[in-house]
């Protein structure tokens, strides 16, 4: 049996900000409907990965290659129309507009007119937040927020989701319920997920990869992950610098 | 918040009262009225070609002159030339929309920021009334068209009626004809306002990032805006100079920008009606105060603006709106009471 082909590669991917390498030759390799957990101290680079993928940087050097097509360099909605999705980490919605409005103007993107109505009460309805169509995003908690980003990038039903920090802000039962959208989302697209919870990574995690300082640290099952010395050692000297 | 066009009472109301003006306002104006008037109409065009790409699709030019200006000479020349108006007036549509559309794909292309794109909007109004304030010789003539520098071009044609260049529009039917396409602008930009392209250009407004993840072209959104403003713009300009029936370089005056980005932002920015009532309103203050002769226009314009921008921040017609919907929802508990 061959492998199959992956969803997302990158070869050594770099993105340096003045001295500063965010992101250090990372060889990441992604397959099709696979779910991954990005973990990493503060500052590892993982938002900035993100940003490289989808086009909102430009890489310093490395190659991406979606479904094996090199996309470095893409425009973000060039690269976004092959059918990637990113709820980023500090949640960019139209705060002017209605969560509804948000969540159909992303299935309009993919949908005709009529499909796409129903496409966005759908996600209301799947995210739970069929109470806020109404509402003007820009006034909504967080955790809402977060809810409602989350239903503007699933909205078109992209191949390959990207979530930086989707759990931030969210409550215990919104926590719950967005661990179960993305297992669920995960049955048919491939997912990689940025998160600090860990009760949350807990219920989703299967195969993990680690950033420390830019560079891949580690890639195992998440029970070795939890279990590796050296992966608790820059957790913990990240929070001791934080300390001191 | 996002009502559907049809049902926006506003809407009809402003057709309404555009309609009953077309109608009526010859029968019942004299002739001085109706010049006036008229000139609230043109200036209402030029307005709206801001309103629109400021307020739905966070555009802001300080430059909407160079394409007033662009259309006011494009008209004047071409129809110098043709000896009728029709084409003339198309093309002082057209070619201001392809000059926008060419200084929109460099501004937006190029990713200036905003501030540099207020910046290069206002350096193009100034060198075209730099150029068009040099070609004073006879050498600078288009076709039959002398420029005249900063004389002017006089004479131009008045509009006349298509296919018939000697049929000449006398004052009345030419603002029956500016109020129709007034009312047809105030249609055609509230459909596309409300329509999936609209739609985007308020995401634009409101969060780029968020309309470039989820896949729309940012950038060939807002050239197109943009190029639509111009010739919206352009075309006013072309009003302008049948209506004066002479132009000169005043037209490209940084002044002429900074009217339409005054009478938006006292109208209040997103909406089309409140920029309209402010010409209406500041045009006429500024002509009666200009009559008394007391103190510099400009200064007591200037003025005007601060109060508003220090007491309506939001703009006239919003903050009525929100006093209205305030108002509405303290009725109820004070009849409990
Ligand atoms: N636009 C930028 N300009 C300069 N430096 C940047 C920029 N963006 C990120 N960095 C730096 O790159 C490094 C990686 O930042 P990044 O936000 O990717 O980390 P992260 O892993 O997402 O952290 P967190 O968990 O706190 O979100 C940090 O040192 C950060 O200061
Ligand atoms: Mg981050």
């Amino acid at each position: 049996m061959s492998e199959p082909t992956p969803i997302l590669t990158t070869e050594k991917l770099v993105m340096q900000f003045g001295g500063v390498t965010a992101v250090d030759h990372v060889d990441f390799s992604l397959n099709p409907g696979e779910l991954r957990c990005l973990l990493g101290p503060n500052g590892a680079g993982k938002s900035t990965f993100f940003k490289c993928l989808t086009g909102q940087l430009k890489p310093t050097s490395g190659t991406i290659r979606l479904n094996g097509q090199d996309i470095t360099g893409w425009e973000t909605h060039a690269i976004v129309n092959l059918g990637v999705g990113i709820k980023t980490q500090v949640p960019n919605l139209f705060d002017g507009l209605s969560a509804y409005e948000n969540i159909r103007m992303a299935a309009r993107r993919r949908h005709l007119k009529p499909m796409a109505k129903e496409r966005a009460e759908e996600m209301l309805e799947k995210c739970g937040i069929t109470h806020l169509a109404r509402r003007e995003v820009g006034l909504l908690a967080h955790g809402q927020r977060q809810l409602v980003e989350l239903a503007t990038v699933l909205a078109p039903a992209p191949a390959l989701v990207l979530l930086d920090e989707p759990a931030a802000g969210m409550t215990g039962a919104e926590r719950d319920r967005l661990a179960d959208l993305v297992l669920e989302t995960a049955r048919r697209a491939a997912v990689v997920v940025v998160e600090h919870d860990m009760a949350f990574i807990r219920r989703i995690a299967k195969f993990t990869t680690v950033f420390n300082r830019g560079a891949i640290f580690r890639e195992a099952m998440i029970g070795d992950i939890m279990t590796d010395r050296a992966v608790q050692e820059i957790y913990l000297g990240k929070q001791a610098d934080v300390a001191a | 918040m996002e009502t559907s066009l049809h049902r926006d009472a506003g809407f009809w109301v402003m057709i309404a009262i555009g309609l009953a003006l077309l109608v009526a306002g010859p029968l019942v104006w004299d002739l001085f009225q109706i010049m006036q008037i008229t000139q609230y109409v043109v200036l209402s065009v030029y307005v709206l070609s801001l309103s629109y790409i400021w307020g739905f699709g966070g555009i802001l030019s300080f430059g909407q002159a160079a394409f007033f200006g662009l259309g006011a000479y494009t008209f004047s020349v071409a129809s110098i030339n043709m000896g009728e108006t029709t084409f003339p007036f198309l093309l002082a549509f057209g070619l201001p929309a392809l000059f926008g559309a060419a200084l929109g794909y460099f501004m937006f292309y190029g990713k200036l920021s905003d501030v540099y794109m207020g910046v290069v909007t206002m350096v193009v109004t100034l060198i075209f009334w730099k150029l068009i304030n040099h070609t004073a010789g006879p050498e600078y003539a288009i076709g039959d068209a002398r420029l005249g520098g900063f004389n002017g071009i006089p004479s131009v044609p008045v509009l006349n009626v298509p296919g018939k260049p000697e049929a000449w529009l006398d004052p009345g039917q030419m603002f029956q004809v500016f109020m129709a396409i007034l009312v047809i602008l105030y249609i055609v930009l509230r459909t596309l306002i409300a329509s999936d392209f609209g739609r985007v250009s308020l995401g634009i407004r409101e969060n780029e990032t968020r309309a470039a993840l989820l896949g729309y072209d940012v950038r060939r959104h807002k050239v197109i805006v943009f190029a639509i403003g111009a010739g919206i713009a352009g075309m006013a300009g072309g009003m302008w100079a049948t209506y004066q029936t002479f132009v000169d370089p005043n037209v490209f005056s940084l002044e002429m920008s900074a009217k339409a980005l005054i009478w938006t932002m006292a109208g209040g920015v997103g909406t089309l009606a409140g920029p309209i009532i402010a010409v209406v309103v500041l045009q006429y203050l500024s002509l009666k105060l200009g009559e008394m002769h007391v103190l510099n226009n400009n200064f007591i314009l200037g003025g005007i603006m601060m109060v508003l921008v220090l007491l309506v921040p939001k703009g006239g017609l919003p903050t009525l709106r929100d006093a209205l919907v305030a108002l509405k929802a303290r009725t109820p508990a004070a009849l409990q009471r």
